[in-house]
């Protein structure tokens, strides 16, 4: 009994044509939350349309935007998961086989940056990382499609053995600079320190933690209730009508490394795509969000 | 305090245009223009400049920055599936020029247009509307039928659809014929608390 090619197809498949139409369930808890404290009349209409919004698309099941994004996905390979499946091929293989079938069509997003033309597939498509867990006994794979509104706003900086107070003013900062281009209430991730792209990494995976759950690190929970007020305080509101609710979530996590820290800020918009599976040898698939 | 609703007519007069402020809520019944393209705005210069026509005569029209997966099937019947706003600001480069050249009397999206595309906004008689970022099922309600795809040659979103609607919306006025602009004022407001916000930040920290 081992995790196959099949399994593998079926669920790049899957996960992503259900990233497309489903809000996630604490996405739309933290909307009809922040309806009960935002003080703005347009931005309570806009959160009301965007709950409205999730709801059609999941009812009709039909694409909540039109910008199906890019494929992205994430790997975790547990030390005791049995495997027989070549990811790459079959992760292909499994967005190849969306594409031509998927119903309504995407649309086509995939871009050669040298040519901007602009189609379904291309070079390094669709991005997949890949990582190795302990102690698990399944393959765990997240997708989170990345379209041109969250993607364009993240933002990395590298500093010399920064300040906290340079650190989060920094994240105010690319905040301010994003101001409601990222299709606001986002969540928004903070990676700080390792190396460059260990850092890049840190931010886009606190992009798609659950929205309302508490850093286990003391420091890092006071951190992000600090950028959370601020942010909020900065005040652009749902899709930037001005507003007290911008993010709806301010997630950080960070790594040792050199004197030299990246600091990297990445968001994920209001629909906050996002699905999961975790796969065993046996066959089971779990579902999540 | 309740937002201020209005149902409205294309091709909109100026002075209807003229009575809105920022932060109404309008709803579109009539002809709309579609098109989420770069290209597409590239091109729409070009016609300004005398390289091309354009597919439609968009005087007095509006014209906004939405994606739509629209195609003709084997009838010859266009249909919509979808139509979703992409974002505005894009088109920054574009506008100030398109918006008086074309004679637009509204466009829109989402996330709003610069302050020069305001004031030619203004002068021109012509307001932004703005679309909820992924309310693709509640946009793509509004849609009666497709009246006619321009540059069908190009890829679904880049082409110029000609739709009829019934009540679009609801959208938010984002900048008004009168200068007023949600986004500009936003973002000022924003820069004048960044000192507050870093000095709360700073007590917060306890340093």
């Amino acid at each position: 009994m081992a995790i196959t090619d099949e399994m593998i197809l079926h669920a790049t498949k899957e996960l992503y044509s259900r990233a497309l139409r489903k809000v996630p369930e604490d996405a739309k808890a933290a909307l009809a939350q922040a309806m009960t404290t935002e003080t703005d009349e347009t931005a309570r209409h806009t959160l009301e349309l965007q709950l409205r919004s999730a709801e059609l698309a999941e009812k009709k099941d039909r694409f909540v935007c039109s910008d199906s994004g890019v494929p992205v996905y994430f790997v975790k390979v547990g030390a005791g998961a049995e495997l027989k499946c070549d990811f790459k091929t079959s992760i292909r293989a499994g967005y190849e086989e969306l594409v031509d079938t998927i119903e309504p069509p995407m649309l086509k997003h995939v871009t050669n940056p040298l040519t901007l033309e602009r189609s379904y597939h291309g070079k390094d498509m669709p991005i997949v990382s890949y990582d190795f867990e302990s102690g698990i006994d399944y393959v765990e794979i997240i997708c989170s499609p990345k379209a041109l509104g969250s993607g364009r706003w993240a933002a990395m900086e590298l500093f010399t053995f920064p300040s906290l107070e340079e650190i989060e003013t920094y994240i105010l900062d690319v905040a301010i600079k994003a101001g409601a281009q990222h299709c606001p209430p986002v969540v928004m991730g903070v990676g700080i320190g390792g190396t460059f792209d260990h850092c890049a990494g840190l931010a886009k995976k606190q992009t798609l933690r659950k929205i309302g759950t508490t850093n286990p690190d003391p420091a890092l929970a006071a951190m992000e209730e600090r950028l959370f007020r601020a942010v909020n305080a900065l005040g652009f509101g749902p899709m930037g009508t001005g507003g007290d609710t911008t993010v709806l979530g301010v997630h950080v996590d960070y790594a040792s490394g050199h004197g030299f820290t990246p600091v990297a800020v990445a968001f994920n918009c209001w629909i906050n795509r996002r699905t999961s599976v975790k796969i065993w040898g046996d066959g089971r698939m779990e579902w999540g969000e | 305090m309740t937002l201020r609703e209005h149902d409205l007519t294309l091709p909109l007069t100026e002075d209807a245009v003229r009575a809105l402020n920022v932060g109404d809520i309008v709803y579109l019944t009539g002809e709309i223009f579609a098109t989420a393209g770069m290209p597409t705005h590239d091109r729409l210069l070009g016609c300004l400049d005398g390289v091309e026509d354009l597919p439609f005569d968009l005087k007095g029209g509006a014209l906004f920055h939405l994606g739509s997966l629209n195609e003709e099937g084997e009838d010859g019947a266009l249909r919509i599936v979808y139509m979703n706003p992409t974002t505005s600001t894009r088109f920054n480069a574009h506008m100030p020029r398109l918006i008086p050249g074309l004679g637009l009397r509204a466009t829109g999206g989402k996330g709003g247009l610069s302050a020069e595309s305001a004031k030619a906004m203004a002068e021109a008689g012509c307001v932004y509307l703005a679309f909820l970022g992924g309310g693709a099922e509640i946009i793509t309600a509004g849609i009666r039928r497709v009246t006619g795809i321009g540059w069908p040659e190009m890829i679904s979103h880049y082409r110029i659809a000609r739709i009829e609607v019934d009540r679009l919306g609801p959208l938010t006025v984002g900048i008004d014929a009168h200068g007023n602009s949600i986004y500009d004022r936003t973002t000022a407001a924003a820069l004048d608390k960044r000192q507050a916000i870093l000095e709360e930040m700073r007590k917060a920290r306890g340093a």
